[in-house]
C-alpha cells in the first residue's frame, strides 16, 4: 500500500505541475478534509479556518514546484503549510480583533493560560493525543506547534531556560510518537 | 551519537512537525542522504500523523472548491488584469484631471460673474440712494406745502423777467423752503440770492444756483419777512443786495 500511495503521490505531483484541472480536483477532494481538520484544531472559527483553507490550496497550486518528495511525503509538505497559514491567521490583527468581540476571549494570552491547562472536549486528532500528555509536555507542544511560538518565546512565556524548553519538547515529541 | 540515538532523539517528530530549527533541517536531511533507515523511520511518523489527520477529517463547506479554484484561475489571470486594472485608474486620473480643470474654469467664471454683479449693485444702489434722497425732499416738499403753518409766497418775475418761484415760510419753526419753476440760467461767475424783506431792510436768506425744476430748496431761516425778493449777485457774494439786479419779488401777507 505504501508503494502505491507513494506512485500516487508521484503522478499527482507531476500532473499538479503542468497545471491539470483534474489533478486539483482530484487533490482537493483527497485532502482538503484532512487538512480542514488540522486547520480547525488551530482557529475554532469555522469562517476563519474555511479562509485559511481557501489560501492553503492556492498556495499549494501555486508553490508545487517547490515540494521536493526526497525531504518528505507530499501530505507532510501540504500540512505544514496548512499549519503555517493557519498560525499567520491565528495571530494576524483581523483575527484577533474578531475573538475580541468574542464572550469567552481566546487571544494568545487566555490560550496559554486556559486552553492549554484546561484541554477542551473538542481536541480532535493530534490534539487529543497532545492532551494526554503529562502537563509539562502538553503546554509545549500546544504552545510550539498550534500556536507557532519559537523555542525563545516559549521560554520567556514560561520562564524556563532555552535548554530545558529544547529537551522537553524533544522528549515531549518523542513520547507523544509512542502514542499515534 | 549513532543512529539509532539520532532517530529516538525526536528530531524526526521536530523535522516533520515542522518544529526543527533551519539548522537541524539541514543537519536532518544531510542524514537522511547517508543513512536510510532514517528516511525509513521519517516515512513511518510522516505516516502514522497522515492517518491520523484523515481519520480526523472535517469537509470543508460546500462550494470551497468552486470557491478555491476560481480564486486559483483569478489569481493566474492577475498578470494580464492588472494591465486592465490599471485602465480605470488611468480614467479615474484622467477624469479628476478635467474636473480640476472645470473646477478652476468655474471658479474664475464665478469669480467673474461676483465682480460684476457686485460693482453692478454698487452703481444701483447708488442710483437707488439719488433717488431716495429725491423722493425724500419730494415728500418734504409736499409735506410743507400741504402744512397749515406753511406760508406760499408767489414771486414773479420783474422787468419781463420770466423767473417763477415759490417760496414756503413756515411761521413757526422759521424754516424757509424755496421751489424754482422758472428761472434763467446765469454766467458762471453770477448766482441768484434770496431776501426777505423786513421793513425795508433785506435779509440774506442764502445764496442758489438754478436748480432742477420742482426740486426744494432749503434756505436761511427767518423770523419775519414782509416780503421776498431774489437778486443777481457775483458767486459767493457777501454784503447787501445789488437792487438793479432785482429780478423776482412776492408780498408775504400775513
Amino acid at each position: 500500500m505504501s508503494t502505491n500511495t507513494k506512485y500516487q503521490e508521484q503522478e499527482l505531483v507531476s500532473q499538479l505541475l503542468q497545471q491539470n484541472g483534474q489533478a486539483f480536483s482530484y487533490l482537493y477532494d483527497n485532502y482538503s478534509p484532512a487538512l480542514f481538520g488540522v486547520i480547525n484544531q488551530i482557529i475554532s472559527d469555522k469562517e476563519a479556518a474555511a479562509d485559511v483553507l481557501q489560501d492553503v490550496f492556492v498556495n499549494i497550486w501555486k508553490k508545487i514546484s517547490l515540494y521536493d518528495d526526497t525531504k518528505g511525503r507530499l501530505f507532510t509538505w501540504m500540512l505544514n503549510i496548512a499549519r503555517n497559514a493557519a498560525i499567520d491567521k491565528l495571530r494576524s490583527r483581523s483575527y484577533q480583533d474578531s475573538r475580541k468581540n468574542q464572550p469567552l476571549t481566546e487571544n494568545v494570552n487566555t490560550i496559554t493560560a486556559n486552553s492549554v491547562v484546561n484541554p477542551q472536549q473538542n481536541d480532535i486528532g493530534l490534539k487529543k493525543q497532545v492532551s494526554k500528555l503529562k502537563e509539562e509536555y502538553r503546554v509545549l507542544i500546544d504552545l510550539s506547534y498550534f500556536q507557532g511560538f519559537t523555542h525563545e518565546e516559549i521560554s520567556k512565556i514560561l520562564n524556563l531556560p532555552l535548554g530545558t524548553v529544547k529537551t522537553r519538547i524533544r522528549s515531549a515529541l518523542t513520547q507523544l510518537r509512542t502514542m499515534i | 551519537m549513532n543512529i539509532q540515538e539520532y532517530i529516538s532523539s525526536g528530531i524526526i517528530e521536530s523535522y516533520v512537525l515542522g518544529l526543527a530549527s533551519p539548522e537541524e533541517r539541514v543537519e536532518f536531511e544531510k542524514m537522511c542522504a547517508l543513512h536510510p533507515e532514517l528516511i525509513e523511520a521519517r516515512t513511518n511518523f510522516e505516516l502514522s500523523i497522515e492517518k491520523q489527520a484523515f481519520q480526523n477529517s472535517i469537509p470543508p463547506p460546500t462550494g470551497s472548491k468552486e470557491k478555491t479554484w476560481l480564486a486559483i484561475q483569478q489569481s493566474a489571470t492577475k498578470n494580464t488584469s492588472k494591465i486592465i486594472s490599471m485602465e480605470p485608474g488611468k480614467n479615474r486620473l484622467a477624469g479628476l484631471r478635467w474636473f480640476a480643470a472645470a473646477s478652476v474654469i468655474l471658479f474664475l467664471l464665478t469669480a467673474y460673474l461676483a465682480y460684476s454683479f457686485y460693482n453692478k449693485n454698487r452703481e444701483l444702489q447708488a442710483k437707488v440712494d439719488r433717488s431716495d434722497s429725491l423722493i425724500n425732499r419730494m415728500t418734504e416738499g409736499q409735506k410743507i406745502m400741504h402744512d397749515p403753518n406753511v406760508m406760499v409766497v408767489n414771486m414773479v418775475g420783474l422787468k419781463g423777467s420770466s423767473s417763477s418761484v415759490n417760496v414756503y415760510w413756515d411761521s413757526t419753526s422759521t424754516d424757509v423752503y424755496m421751489v424754482v419753476k422758472n428761472m434763467p440760467k446765469l454766467p458762471s461767475d453770477k448766482q441768484y440770492q434770496l431776501w426777505a424783506l423786513i421793513g425795508s431792510k433785506p435779509v440774506d436768506l442764502g445764496l442758489f444756483d438754478v436748480p432742477q425744476s420742482n426740486v426744494i430748496l432749503k434756505m436761511k431761516n427767518t423770523q419775519n419777512a414782509d416780503a421776498f425778493a431774489i437778486t443777481i449777485e457775483d458767486r459767493g457774494h457777501t454784503g447787501g443786495p445789488d437792487l438793479e439786479q432785482l429780478q423776482a419779488m412776492g408780498k408775504a401777507k400775513l
